[in-house]
């Protein structure tokens, strides 16, 4: 039997999904382990070989990819945890990352302190050298000022350096020389260039996104080093893949060099999920709750399509490449409940994290967490959580509760509803963000919920916001890492176009855009072996215009007349009109190979037969004690319906129906459940 | 109405104007509007209430609904669906001459029957919901001078071109001899053409989610949504300013000069503070002046709604509802309101930003904590000239680097090199690199300046530093218009003024020519260098109190 494998390192749990040729599906799970997430990915990797019944090696040697999300490079940029990073820049223009080009959020908020520069200004150092916008020489490379640089950055014990020059989108070469002179005089030091990052015209974007890369880089690259060696001692010897900010998947050299490509590559998984299951006929229209142990992810799907933005922040820095919209809350099962300094109860953005974690992990956690309220609610099963593999100690969340509520002066059970109801609360907020201030509105999308702890939630959340129907995929713990080996694999490749005309002739047209794709199948078939699929686009613009707009040529003639007429029908389309008359300037061309991979077999989900609920739980609602019919996930029939109040609960997830609630199983594997109107 | 419909529409009006304001960024020719974003967007009701507006360039904040009330006035009933409607009067609902404005009428797809206030009565059996408003700023508009401040006028024929409210076309399609009479009165017509195309898009993207809006949920449905949305607006601005002790607080701010001698010219404003509402009186301003620094009154409203709106909490909606709390008083024939004939195109920056600076010097006594240093003034330069490069069109390009610093305020140090406050940091100086690309420039140096910011508990800003070589083809010509060469940005609550802007030019002969703020014709010879020095912001608090972290922190970035 071949496996594929897809590893999702949440802020608590590493989740490792692992399907065979036949289409079976395996989750398995570990505690993450934030000061090397490599040892909870094996550990992973030796809980998913238990489940199937191998051992490690004999998983391993018989794996053909292994997919990768991570959140390294996330947490070092929010956490501002990342290397100590120094820039080499242009002479004169030190300060390109701090002026943000006079841009300030917030128009109406004076008040707003300004964040502190990611590199300090005694860290931007100037190197004399200039070139032009074609490239041309203005002031050679100076080697006296490159080494009183370097000088500076052996002195302050720089790890990582980021060579940002202006006009190196039009010449690499003085970056890439000063980035030689500094490896060979630090040797161990990360170095990354601007023109190596993002080959595009405009500082700042090139600036800062180069800025983050020398941040993240190096722990992203010794994380990803490590992993790599310890999967290669297990016996792996094929590739691994990291799933980028875009969706789509590098492979572990290329994720390093990009580091900040992957500042969104834990919550892409999930979106890659949720696109597999639009596909599958759970509908266009959906709104994604990614509820973890940490935080909560929240994306939209409109018309069965993912939004891409190219003007990302993470931690308040611009990031210009492609990324998934995705938003980010810190509320997860791990948030802690605490007395806020406004004298009232609040919920995170403090997690416990994976150690001590929750109280009722037994390890040694002394704060009540959002797990530890549902666990004292009666919503989970102490016996039964992650399928027994943890016992909860349940009187030890009672015993956090409990000080607590003395804290807040109301009894436990208070306490408890009380951090249920505010961490529902505070992600329908998320939701109202993803959905209302975009002004999309979210009653007529589904709330498909997953990660461990959504289940629990995702019934309140819905009623707060008015929406009448929920998803709960029966892999719910492990669908961001399921995503992942949905997505395709796909390499691609941009040249900015310098021409003295507005576009080159037909013939350099056909050369180039045939030179790209070839570039593109080339590199791609490094490391996928396979049917290929290439893409070609343009980045258009009118004559005066700034903004290049990205038009899809597929079945587009790469000739002058085609890629004005594709551009002419886009501006209208997006823009209300076009200007027949005027230039139409080529500034980009593209191609991109997309390795197709095969479809992995489907299931059928549910049972053939309906089930009796496995139990009862007394669990306190809204509206009191009452004692709940438990029903096992995994073994309802297809198309069988449960009614709510009730729980319904798997190895790793569990489901809270609310009354007026109707679950019913659906073969394409996840939990249809609707909402009572006006609920 | 449910408040979950009520929040989604909320939004929709806010994500409509932004998306429109996206489309206009993205497809605009003049560097002013694709680069530096000088344009706003809004939309209001039948009866020209603000519903929303993007966050682009504050001072726009109020004065956008003056330019639907004047091409009410003007065409009264007269209007059918897809009718075009330009402006850039400020005597006729514009603010000043170079930002031209597009209204486009939006109609209730059904006809109606019954009156209803929040429509506009037409002609055409329909009635006019909307208006979709789009303002942006020219590159040239004509007159004595290129770039569309002319800082030797001294009335308002020799600004440019006058365009009262027209109805520029039919069916969403401009009429093509009206375009070209306009674009042959300005400079640089293929921007002027491609620019008016830009906003006309623009407008007709906000028209057509207006028209699906109303559609979707029917006009008498969507309009009570409208008045709810104010009315919240409202009651939260109340709330805000009834937690603000009484009184009456007096603030003063002076503008150098107005370029034809006088100097030293007051903007008074006496606020009076009672129960949920700010009275705001300019009447003690000194009198209007020959120069271009006076104000028209839809300019004048928008500055005091704009030095409002940042004594709120920075969530309030900006909307009509918002703005029922302020109340306006000024004297026509002063400075802050001149009467017809005057010059005034500097007035969206100057003196739009002393009136801010009145009103917070006298708002200090009541709200400290939310009064804030004063951001730096704007000293613009714009130069027009050949490039060798293209030698079949002339450039004109506008300076919006080296920023000046921003106020300090009681959260921290001020922003450096964030802007002026009629822009509040919404303004972009652009990429250097693709300045360089486009224009005959190069920039040596542009940095941040340090010791030019006013000292406080919390310091202003810093400015910057810019040396730009002008590599033009044979000599260019530049003309400045801006204030501050002599006043620096103001101090709040016990902090200090800056330094005020130096800008001198370096001649090929060796010699230095300090700029004037209002200069006509400077020439430039190719390989000359402007060397510009920013004010930085304004301090908030005594400077004795500031902590010595942060002195340690200005020292070692090399910025004390």
């Amino acid at each position: 039997m071949r496996y594929t494998i897809g590893i999702d390192v949440g802020g608590t749990f590493t989740d490792v999904v692992g399907v065979d040729a036949e289409g079976r599906e395996y989750l398995a799970k570990a505690a993450s382990t934030p000061h090397d997430q490599s040892e909870g990915v094996l550990q992973g990797l030796v809980n998913l070989a238990t489940a199937i019944g191998l051992t490690l090696s004999e998983l391993l040697e018989t794996t053909t990819r292994i997919v990768h999300g991570t959140t390294v490079a996330t947490n070092a940029l929010l956490e501002r945890r990342g290397a100590r990073t120094a820039m080499l820049t242009t002479e004169g223009h030190r300060d390109v990352t701090a002026m943000r080009e006079g841009l300030k959020p917030a128009r109406y908020d004076l008040r707003l302190p300004q964040p502190a520069a990611l590199v300090p200004r005694q860290l931007r150092l100037p190197v004399r050298e200039r070139l032009r916008p074609d490239g041309g020489v203005e002031i050679p490379l100076d080697a006296a000022s490159l080494d009183a640089a370097i000088a500076t950055l052996r002195a302050q014990q720089v790890e990582s350096v980021a060579i940002c020059f202006l006009h190196s989108w039009a010449a690499p070469k003085h970056e890439h020389a000063a980035a030689e002179a500094v490896r060979a005089a630090l040797p161990g030091v990360f170095v990354t260039c601007s023109a190596d990052v993002l080959p595009q015209i405009k500082e700042f974007e090139r600036f800062s996104t180069t800025a983050v890369n020398a941040y993240v880089g190096p722990v992203v690259s010794r994380y990803l080093t490590r992993l790599e060696a310890r999967l290669r001692e297990a016996g792996y010897a094929q590739p691994v893949f990291v799933i980028l900010s875009h969706g789509g998947m590098a492979p572990i050299a290329e994720a390093a060099r990009l580091a900040v490509g992957t500042a969104l590559s834990g919550p892409a998984g999930g979106v890659a999920a949720a696109l597999a299951l639009s596909r599958r006929g759970l509908g266009e229209q959906l709104v994604t709750l990614d509820m973890g142990g940490t935080s909560t992810d929240i994306a939209l799907i409109q018309d069965g399509a993912a939004t891409l933005g190219r003007g990302r922040e993470v931690g308040g820095e611009r990031i210009a490449l492609d990324s998934l919209d995705i938003i980010t809350l810190g509320a997860g099962g791990g948030s802690i409940a605490h007395l806020g300094s406004g004298g009232t109860l609040e919920v995170g953005p403090q997690s416990a994290g994976a150690r001590p974690g929750p109280a009722c992990y037994g390890n040694g956690g002394t704060e009540p967490t959002v797990t530890d309220a549902n666990l004292a609610l009666g919503y989970l099963d102490a016996a039964r959580f992650l399928g027994g593999a943890r016992l909860l100690d349940t009187a030890a969340a009672e015993r956090a509760i409990a000080t607590l509520a003395a804290r807040l002066g109301i009894d436990a059970e208070a306490t408890a509803l009380g951090i249920y109801r505010l961490v529902n609360a505070r992600i329908a907020d998320g939701v109202r963000v993803a959905t209302v201030r975009r002004g999309v509105d979210p009653r007529g999308a589904t709330l498909l919920a997953f990660g461990g702890a959504a289940g629990l939630h995702a019934s309140a959340v819905a009623r707060d916001l008015g929406m009448a129907r929920i998803a709960v995929p029966l892999f719910a713990a492990g669908l961001s890492a399921w995503g992942m080996l949905q997505t395709e694999l796909r390499h691609e490749i941009a040249r900015s176009v310098v021409s003295a005309e507005a576009m080159p002739g037909d013939a350099t047209l056909a050369a180039l855009f045939d030179g790209l794709e070839g570039e593109a199948r080339t590199q791609l078939a490094q490391w996928f072996q396979g049917e290929v699929v290439a893409h070609r686009a343009a980045d258009l613009r009118y004559g005066e215009q700034v903004f290049e707009i990205t038009v899809n040529l597929d079945g587009v003639t790469p000739d002058r007349a085609g890629l004005r007429e594709a551009f002419h029908a886009r501006h209208r389309a997006l823009f209300t009109y076009d200007l027949p008359e005027e230039e139409v300037v080529l500034v980009t061309a593209r191609a991109a190979a997309s390795g197709l991979l095969p479809a992995l077999p489907l299931l059928p989900a549910g049972a053939p037969r309906p089930a009796d609920p496995i139990g009862t739980r007394r669990t306190l609602l809204e509206t009191g004690w009452a004692e709940l019919p438990v029903h096992a996930f995994d073994e309802l029939g297809t198309g069988q319906k449960v009614a709510g109040p009730a729980i319904i609960e798997s190895a790793t997830t569990t489901v809270l129906l609310l009354a007026g609630d109707v679950a019913r199983m659906d073969e394409g594997g996840w939990l249809s459940i609707e909402l009572p109107k006006g609920g | 109405m449910d408040p979950v419909t009520l929040a989604v529409l909320s939004a929709r009006f806010t994500a409509i104007v932004e998306e429109m304001g996206e489309g206009l960024l993205r497809t605009a020719y003049s560097q002013i509007l694709n680069s530096s974003r000088d344009f706003s967007i809004a939309v209001t009701d039948g009866a020209c209430r603000l519903v929303a507006q993007a966050d682009h360039i504050p001072v726009h904040v109020g004065a956008m609904p003056f330019a639907a009330k004047a091409v009410v006035e003007a065409f009264g009933s007269d209007m059918k669906p897809g009718d075009v409607f330009l402006l850039n009067d400020p005597y006729h609902g514009g603010s000043h001459l170079p930002d031209l404005t597009i209204v486009l009428p939006v109609f209730d797809p059904l006809p109606l029957a019954d009156s209803d206030p929040r429509a506009m009565p037409s002609d055409h059996p329909q009635r006019v919901r909307f208006f979709s408003v789009v303002r942006a700023h020219q590159s040239d508009i004509g007159g004595n001078t290129h770039g569309g401040y002319n800082p030797g006028a001294s009335e308002i024929w020799q600004e440019g071109l006058r365009i009262p409210p027209i109805r520029l076309g039919e069916n969403f399609e401009m009429r093509p001899d009206l375009v070209s009479m306009l674009a042959l009165n300005t400079r640089i017509n293929r921007d002027f053409r491609g620019d008016l195309a830009a906003m006309l898009g623009a407008a007709k993207l906000g028209a057509n989610r207006l028209s699906a809006l109303l559609e979707q949920h029917g006009g008498p449905r969507l309009m009570a949504a409208v008045d709810a949305i104010l009315d919240l607006a409202h009651a939260h601005t109340k709330r805000i300013v009834e937690g603000w002790p009484d009184g009456k607080w007096r603030g003063e701010a002076f503008l150098d000069d107005d370029g034809h001698g006088q100097e030293n010219i007051a903007i008074r404003a006496t606020c009076t503070k009672q129960g949920g509402t700010l009275t705001v009186d300019l009447s003690e301003s000194d009198d209007q002046v020959l120069g271009i620094v006076n104000s028209s009154y839809p300019n004048m409203f928008s500055a005091v709604c704009m030095a409002f709106a940042y004594l709120l909490d920075p969530e309030v909606a900006k909307n009509e509802g918002a703005f029922r709390a302020l109340r306006v008083i000024a004297r026509e024939g002063s400075i802050v309101w001149a009467r017809e004939g005057a010059a005034v195109t500097l007035c969206t920056s100057h003196c739009s930003n002393e009136i801010v600076e009145a009103i917070i010097r006298a708002m200090q006594n009541c709200c400290p904590e939310r009064a804030m240093g004063g951001w730096g003034r704007r000293f613009r330069i714009a130069i027009t000239g050949k490039d060798a490069r293209r030698p079949d069109r002339k450039f004109v390009w506008h300076l919006f680097h080296a920023r000046p610093g921003a106020g300090g305020h009681a959260k921290g140090d001020g922003w450096s090199a964030a802007g002026e406050w009629h822009s509040a940091g919404g303004l972009k100086f652009g990429s250097v690199e693709m300045a360089e690309a486009r224009f005959p420039l190069h920039f040596r140096k542009h940095e941040f300046l340090g010791g030019t910011a006013g000292a406080g508990q919390y310091r202003g800003g810093h400015g910057a530093e810019l040396e730009l070589v002008v590599e033009s083809d044979g000599p260019a010509r530049g003309n400045t218009a801006g204030d501050g060469a002599f006043h620096g940005s103001a101090g709040i609550a016990g902090g200090q003024d800056s330094a005020p802007h130096r800008y001198v030019l370096r001649q090929a002969d060796g010699g230095e020519r300090v700029l004037r703020t209002k200069e006509v014709g400077v020439e430039i010879q190719p390989g000359e260098v402007l060397h510009i020095r920013s004010a930085g912001g304004g301090g908030w608090g005594d400077p004795a109190k500031r902590d010595p972290e942060l002195v340690a922190r200005d020292q070692a970035e090399g910025l004390a």
